[in-house]
């Protein structure tokens, strides 16, 4: 069997087995970096403060990192699998050629949930910053917030109708703003440039673990906030000019990022904000790292630090709708969605219509649901979708054991990050149960119901052998 | 500070302003297009031309 | 095993199969929505009357850091005694694990029946 380099240089995605318009393969590995970091870094700008909530500040520190011990897995597994899987619809590509079609459909409706509600979430945050700003500027009335939602989804669905390459240079330059941001505020409020202004000690007296430990196990649950999202990466394979190289790297580049940001953003948070204010997001502090700011006295702070949530919201949402979209579109391509989502503009070489039909229903999420619950079901949709991965990694092994295949990257220690991944979720359910059991269980209902429907009805029109793309030998076991 | 009501209705105008150029395009680009070129794009279309060259 | 020709699906078949799928999912975030099930929400156990930052358990770092948000004792008073209730039944935990497990066994059986088929498909009978 010929070992496929899918990193030589002449592949434009025009093949010669019909394809007349392919998607642009334009990105290098710095787009791939923003592409999973722009989606997440939202996280520690918002969101991540109900951990503190949950269960205190240590107790969200633990949830850092133990969120960031199971990202890491994910990541791992995940530029594995992906490095070898080059195609858009990224996870849902990988679970069609090593688990089979069902899982596939059930992976790629995580994948279009859990970044159609987190844009609908970030949307709302960029609506209440405006409304923010307009009372901080003086205006006296209510400001109506739909219409400032309304335009982020539907001027960010544009830029990504209009091409790739833009969309995600756009991410570049955001993401790498907002982090920037989170950088400034850590050194100008820690002590290493002037006085100051961190007292973790006394903040933390008193209430060192108001929950006990059950405490430590629910912050689990919004612990994933502080990452939610990084293995968006790999639904840009068909557009990276070498899937094989960018992705790991893109990928592992982007974790690593995100454990700095998230540890860090604690450190400042927790030291400025009492926690009971902390870990409310509704009613205390909806932006906390913007609250740190407004506490530090500096106007130049509060301003950057009201810029980078801006702009992390936005390049949170415009990721997601990248990623939903080849998620919604490689569906279609296979038909496991009606074959008329499976449409490339010829101009643009975009899902247009992937694009298009998404965007009502990030609208009814945006407009119709509380954010709290909006961040529930992404997080749940995401939580299924890790617990996949593990599954997904040891039978991709067990199938093709190393060597009969090229890998672009082999991750380390096989088979325990995928054990420490599968327990870690184990885990996280429980702590979403402590809070949300009811959501929880529609959920899967919902997954169940959509599930039976597919194997009953909508499978049928799914060719059988031809869905299997890659040039792999046959599996073993079978 | 009216300022506000006019930013308001800009946000709803460019938003329009966004949804009607995606959709005026759109249709334009699928009456343009025949439904075989628009959904000619298949996966693993590159691994398919290494396949086709190495096959047994 | 011989080829599966799938047939082809009408115009009006497609738009049905969006419109099943659009339902189902709003039906999922919605219904728990308006039976008012969707739980987690904190309360106050025990209020305490003309609350001052001592009563509330702050020290003075703390009381300071609320003052700095702009907040008084009563204006706190709720965002700080307000907690969330983690007790639970042991019958909804059991009942939280078969279904998470059963989804995935069900999951995987179904895939695994299908994947049958492509693999055979694809590369012919098992020798």
């Amino acid at each position: 069997m010929a070992q496929t380099d899918i990193t030589s240089a002449e592949r434009d995605g025009m093949g010669p087995h019909g394809t007349k318009v392919g998607l642009l393969r334009v990105l290098g590995p710095a787009h791939v970096w923003a592409l999973g970091v722009g989606i997440v870094l939202v996280g520690e700008y918002m969101g991540w403060n109900f951990a503190v909530g949950k269960g205190g500040a240590y107790a969200a520190l633990m949830a850092c990192w133990f969120a960031g011990i199971l990202y890491s897995c994910v990541a791992m597994i995940d530029s594995e699998v992906t490095s070898t899987v080059a195609a858009a619809g990224g996870q849902y590509t990988q679970a069609k050629h090593i688990i089979g079609p069902l899982m596939a459909f059930n992976v790629g409706l995580y994948l279009v949930f859990a970044y159609t509600m987190l844009e609908a979430a970030n949307a709302i945050t960029a609506g209440y910053l405006v409304s923010v700003v307009a009372t901080m500027t003086g205006y006296g009335g209510e400001l109506d917030q739909r219409p400032f939602i309304i335009l982020v989804i539907m001027f960010l669905a544009w830029l990504n109708y209009r091409g790739v390459l833009a969309t995600l240079t756009f991410n570049l330059v955001i993401t790498a703003i907002a982090f920037a941001a989170i950088i400034v505020l850590f050194i100008s409020t820690s002590g290493i440039v002037g006085d100051g202004i961190m007292q973790h000690a006394a903040l933390f007296e008193g209430h060192e673990k108001p929950y006990g430990w059950i405490g430590i196990v629910a912050a689990m649950h919004f612990g994933l906030w502080f990452y939610l999202g990084i293995e968006g990466t790999t639904q840009a394979a068909e557009e990276v000019r070498s899937p094989a190289r960018a992705l790991p790297f893109g990928t592992l580049a982007g974790i690593m990022t995100l454990l700095i940001a998230a540890t860090l953003t604690w450190y400042i948070c927790s030291g400025v904000l009492p926690w009971e204010f902390l870990g409310d997001g509704v009613n205390g502090s909806v932006a906390p790292l913007f609250d740190t700011a407004r506490l530090s006295g500096s106007n130049a702070l509060i301003w950057f630090l009201g810029i980078g949530t801006l702009f992390a919201t936005l390049a949170s949402a415009n990721g997601c709708i990248n990623d939903a979209s080849r998620a919604w579109f490689a569906l279609g391509r296979d038909k496991y969605l009606p074959a008329w989502f499976g449409a490339v503009h010829p101009q643009y070489r975009t899902p247009y219509r992937a694009i298009v039909f998404l965007v009502p229903i990030a609208l009814i999420f945006a407009l119709g649901a509380p954010l709290d619950q909006v961040i529930t079901f992404s997080i749940l949709s995401g939580l299924l979708g890790y617990t996949f991965m593990p599954l997904n990694i040891l039978m991709f092994r067990k199938k093709w054991p190393m060597g009969t295949i090229k890998r672009g990257y082999e991750h380390p220690f096989h088979p325990i990050p995928a054990i420490v991944l599968l327990s870690l979720c184990g885990f996280t359910f429980f702590a979403v149960f402590l809070g949300y059991g009811t959501q929880l269980v529609a959920m899967i209902g919902f997954y169940i119901v959509v599930s039976l429907w597919f194997h009953f009805w909508r499978y049928r029109f799914v060719n059988r052998g031809a869905q299997f793309t890659m040039p792999w030998p046959k599996p073993q076991g079978y | 500070m009216e300022t506000w009501i006019y930013i308001e209705y800009a946000a709803w105008g460019l938003s329009a302003l966004f949804g009607l150029h995606m959709v005026v395009d759109w249709l334009k680009t699928d009456s343009t297009y025949s439904e075989d070129v628009l959904t000619s794009s298949r996966e693993g279309e590159l691994e398919a031309m290494t396949e086709d060259s190495h096959k047994g | 095993m011989a080829h599966y020709t799938p047939p082809a699906q009408s115009k009006l078949s497609q738009i049905i199969d969006v419109i099943v799928l659009v339902t189902l999912t709003l039906g999922a975030l919605f219904v728990p929505l308006w039976l008012n099930l969707a739980g987690a929400a904190k309360t106050v156990a025990t209020p305490v009357e003309n609350p001052t930052w001592e009563a509330l358990g702050q020290n003075a770092v703390q009381a300071a850091q609320y003052e700095a948000l702009g907040y008084t004792p009563e204006t706190a008073h709720d965002l700080i005694l307000a907690r969330f209730d983690y007790s639970f039944t042991t019958g909804a935990l059991i009942v939280m694990i078969v279904v998470v497990i059963a989804y995935y066994a069900l999951m995987l059986k179904f895939s695994d029946v299908e994947y049958r088929e492509v693999i055979s498909e694809k590369f012919g009978e098992k020798k």
